[in-house]
């Protein structure tokens, strides 16, 4: 968390980072955190999302597991090994096994998200989720 | 009784019977041995003034069943065999020593030492009935002429018997005997069988065959091992049932995954088109319908994609020409390949004749390489790329060919191409094609085989042997 920025609870002026190789997932997670004050920026793939990240330093990025080309597993190592990057929280929004939960919540080489999702997800849970976080 | 001159007597012993390797004792009526030679008494120890079955066995009164003395009786030679103490064999021969008025008066019996060759002998038996195989030796006609205890407890009583008529109850030799083929090219031939059992059971046997030639003469006689790997063939059985069932498991967790997918771009859908009508946004609500659209149809393809994987049907064989399956695809695809410039061509047309094929099956799997291999042109770099297609026969088998200079696959994405749900397509597909196209492929007996570089293009190749194609239905 960036402790260094004022708290807006209504969550304006956050920037949110949406990794998805999915348009239509990414358009409709995009309408739905501007439709709640917030800043979106997206990416379609680990690659691009990882470029972003570093250039934008969002407030949290919601990403993606599997993708084609580089792999949201892959971007979380990215951001973990990027000081720059290491201390945004990322919340998983995959449609990959429960199971996989716990596994990469327990991998050195990323940082343990900060929240988990399966698609197709619960819209206010995961709002409210990101609100928490962020404030 | 003197017949020679003791100076011939004497020559006669030390040259001629003391330098014979067989144990030589003349006997009298009364079991006394009256001369034995060297030989014999190197086996037996002293023998002057005793008595053959003193010598032999060491007993006070004549061997029980005694064979030699008969020749007294009626003159004939004879030859047996003895045991002597509890584990020495001897090959025994007697015969007559007649006087000048033609009567037996003494009988010659020459013995020699078998036990080396009896042992040598006890252990080939146990070894030939023993060993977990089943053993028959054969003739040209493939009638048995001895088998072991244990093929004939599993197969039943050989006696008379055909080896075919009794492994397998056939009225005619197998197609494939490799005997016959070990008959013909005094070779080893080895060959997987299913026999039948004496109960009516079944037995998957191997073979081996292996000539028995003695000399250099023609080989007559031919040994059958067959070695039962009925529980091999359940293992291996099992083991495929498991790797179904496991196939089955990724497929359905796969198969969940792409649906959730799916199911998240219809709620995206849905929200686009509610928050539209709550904004009155027009633009929105369009969106979010055509983002319905969509998805819905991805179920369709993905439903369709599933279906023709999941049944598991046998190929539905006629008669085609392979070179109308090429025209068919040529002429379905050209056009939409070019509006998005990549070339596709056919390769010189060479002449294959009509084979067994399931037409719509093998359409599909030509389709499913086409359609990926112009999706790898656009994914090239370059500015013109080419799609080639063909058939042609080689080495005995048909081969379609798609080759493309698209993108490409990495090593990592090569090994992969073939499994459940891969796609490298992202959201567009449904990574059931390829997977589908080597089940066909399979069903028609064949294989496919991938070349492939990145950034040079790929080559797939379904491979038909000819002699395995389906039969026609």
């Amino acid at each position: 968390m960036r402790g260094d920025k004022e708290i807006d609870m209504n969550g304006k002026n956050r920037k949110i980072l949406i990794v998805d190789d999915e348009p239509d997932v990414v358009t409709y997670l995009a309408s739905l955190l501007e439709d709640n004050g917030y800043r979106t920026i997206k990416a379609f793939n680990g690659k691009e999302g990882m470029e972003l990240a570093r250039k934008e330093l969002p407030d949290l990025i919601s990403l993606d597991i599997t993708m084609p080309e580089e792999t949201g597993v892959r971007m979380l190592r990215n951001l973990h090994d990027d000081p720059a990057t290491s201390g945004i929280p990322v919340v998983l929004v995959t449609g990959v096994d429960p199971q996989y939960k716990d596994f990469i919540e327990h991998r050195k080489q990323v940082n343990p998200p900060a929240a988990y999702f399966e698609k197709p997800i619960d819209k206010e849970l995961y709002l409210r989720t990101i609100s928490n976080i962020l404030g | 009784m003197t017949i020679f001159s003791s100076e011939l007597n004497a020559w006669f012993q030390s040259r001629l019977l003391d330098q014979i390797p067989l144990n030589i004792a003349i006997i009298d009526r009364d079991y006394r041995i009256v001369y034995a030679n060297e030989k014999f008494r190197s086996q037996f120890g002293e023998w002057a003034n005793r008595k053959c079955h003193q010598v032999y066995q060491g007993l006070d009164d004549p061997c029980p069943g005694c064979q030699g003395m008969g020749t007294f009786e009626d003159g004939l030679p004879r030859k047996f065999e003895e045991v002597v103490g509890n584990r020495d064999y001897y090959m025994v021969q007697t015969a007559p020593a007649l006087d000048l008025n033609g009567d037996v008066v003494y009988i010659v019996s020459m013995s020699e030492n078998i036990t080396d060759i009896r042992n040598h002998q006890l252990e080939c038996e146990i070894f030939f009935e023993r060993v977990p195989c089943y053993i028959a030796v054969i003739d040209r006609n493939f009638d048995i002429m001895r088998a072991n205890e244990k093929l004939t407890e599993t197969f039943g009583d050989c006696a008379g018997k055909k080896c075919y008529e009794l492994y397998k109850k056939r009225t005619s030799a197998c197609e494939d005997c490799p005997a016959a083929l070990s008959f013909l090219d005094g070779g080893e031939h080895t060959s997987t069988h299913v026999g039948i059992l004496a109960d009516g059971g079944e037995t998957h046997y191997v073979v081996t065959t292996t000539p028995l030639i003695k000399g250099h003469t023609e080989c007559k006689y031919v040994v059958e091992i067959l070695t039962d790997i009925t529980n091999i063939k359940a293992l291996e059985k099992e083991k495929l049932d498991a790797e179904r069932l496991a196939a089955v498991g990724q497929t359905v967790a796969g198969l969940a995954h792409s649906i959730k997918n799916i199911l998240m771009g219809v709620e995206g859908g849905m929200y686009m088109v509610s928050s539209g009508i709550e904004k009155d946004d027009k633009a929105r609500l369009s969106r979010g319908w055509d983002m319905l659209q969509r998805n819905i149809s991805k179920v369709s393809s993905l439903v369709k994609d599933f279906l023709s994987f999941a049944k598991g049907r046998k190929p539905e064989a006629k008669m085609v020409n392979p070179n109308t399956l090429i025209d068919e695809i040529m002429e379905l695809y050209s056009e939409t390949a070019s509006g998005i410039g990549v070339e596709l061509k056919r390769m010189s047309r060479t002449d294959v004749s009509e084979r067994p094929l399931d037409p719509d099956a093998i359409h599909t799997c030509l389709t499913n390489l086409v359609s990926n291999a112009i999706d790898a042109c656009q994914l090239s770099t370059r500015e013109k790329s080419t799609v080639l297609l063909g058939v042609y026969e080689r080495d005995g088998a048909l081969v379609f060919e798609v080759a493309d200079n698209g993108c490409g696959m990495d090593y990592d994405i090569r090994k992969r191409v073939f499994t459940t749900f891969f796609t490298t397509k992202g959201g567009k597909g449904t990574g059931l094609g390829l997977l589908t196209t080597n089940k066909i492929v399979q069903e028609h007996g064949g294989h496919i085989n991938v070349e492939s570089s990145p950034g040079d293009g790929s080559i797939f190749r379904i491979v038909l042997p000819i002699s395995r194609l389906p039969e026609i239905t």
